[in-house]
């Protein structure tokens, strides 16, 4: 099984967009900076419904309506991290893949969240009927949120212990 | 002055604790992330492309305390992140031109605050709240960009 995910590695590393970013000193930020564009805009989003599906902060509006609201900029925003990720994974995706912290993040915490939050997506009209969220709402916001902070924590891990010094 | 912060007591144990810096660093990123991510779509609300069918002051409202208490969180995280290199960061050009551009964030940011009931008020959003958000946007992006240009630049973090 790992084999195979390294064969695929190293293919990501041989395609043209992979040996670009890892040759050139300024696409490296650039798609570091499109990851965190998307990031910013998909947690924003993301993070701002959970809070209100917690009945934590203002209630101007349900969690349902801003969810709503938001719903093509988070997509959006997701679709921007991808790419930026996409782009980051495939410069150096051996070494990546070696480290704990980022198969943690890739292979466990993102899937579970991204799951969790087709979940609530699918789901949050009818936690939110009334105004008050029911309460199985609020335990869902709260695991989203912990699932995001997760997937924050294990790539800040895989950063500091990341043995590649981009300069 | 910078040196002094660097080698104070609890900077040190900052610096050496992988724990302690990894913390700090995940209240940080997910600050900023909350940060940028509440403003824009604010922003992006007053050019009309997010939350169309919703009240600028409304949705204002709802994200005021979430944009402000992730900026507040990431500046004092990034404070503690900046202790630990403060010398360096310092006297590095670009670490010097990130705090100039959110520093010139925060301006539209403060404008929009003070001035959503009147544009809600206005019917037709009026061009100087396009502009003021536009700006905004390109702002925050731009403190994200010069940010991840500090290691790319200077080696450091």
């Amino acid at each position: 099984m790992y084999d195979v995910v390294l064969a695929c590695c190293r293919w990501l590393e041989n395609t043209p967009w992979g040996a670009t970013v890892r040759g050139s000193s300024w696409m490296y930020p650039i798609a570091l900076w499109l990851h965190f564009v998307g990031l910013s805009m998909w947690l924003g989003a993301s993070l701002a419904v959970d809070l209100r599906l917690m009945g934590v902060g203002a209630r101007r509006q349900t969690a349902a309506e801003l969810s709503n609201g938001f719903f093509a900029c988070n997509w959006i925003g997701f679709g921007v991290a991808f790419l930026g990720g996409f782009l980051l994974l495939s410069a150096e995706a051996t070494t990546y893949v070696a480290n704990t912290g980022f198969r943690l993040k890739l292979a466990v915490l993102t899937p579970l969240a991204m799951i969790w939050h087709l979940v609530v997506q699918r789901k949050i009209r009818l936690w939110t009927q009334t105004e008050q969220t029911s309460a199985i709402g609020k335990w869902a916001g709260l695991i989203e949120l912990s699932l995001w902070i997760s997937v924050v924590t294990a790539s800040v891990g895989f950063l500091l212990t990341n043995a590649v010094i981009h300069a | 002055m910078w040196e002094v912060l660097q080698h104070a007591g609890w900077v040190t144990t900052l610096g050496t604790s992988r724990r302690l810096y990894g913390l700090v660093s995940v209240v940080h990123y997910s600050a900023v992330f909350i940060c940028v991510g509440t403003n824009v779509l604010l922003d992006l609300r007053i050019l009309a492309v997010a939350a169309r069918n919703q009240a600028l002051s409304v949705l204002a409202d709802q994200l005021r305390a979430w944009t402000w208490i992730a900026f507040g969180s990431a500046v004092v995280s990034g404070f503690l992140l900046f202790a630990v290199e403060a010398g360096d960061y310092a006297a590095a050009t670009p670490f010097r031109v990130k705090m100039l551009v959110i520093g010139l964030a925060v301006i539209p940011a403060l404008v929009i605050e003070w001035s959503v009931r009147r544009w809600d008020r206005a019917g037709v959003m009026p061009v100087t709240a396009r502009l003021v958000a536009l700006i905004s946007i390109m702002l925050w992006l731009g403190a994200i960009l010069v940010s991840v240009e500090i290691p790319a630049l200077t080696g450091l973090g």
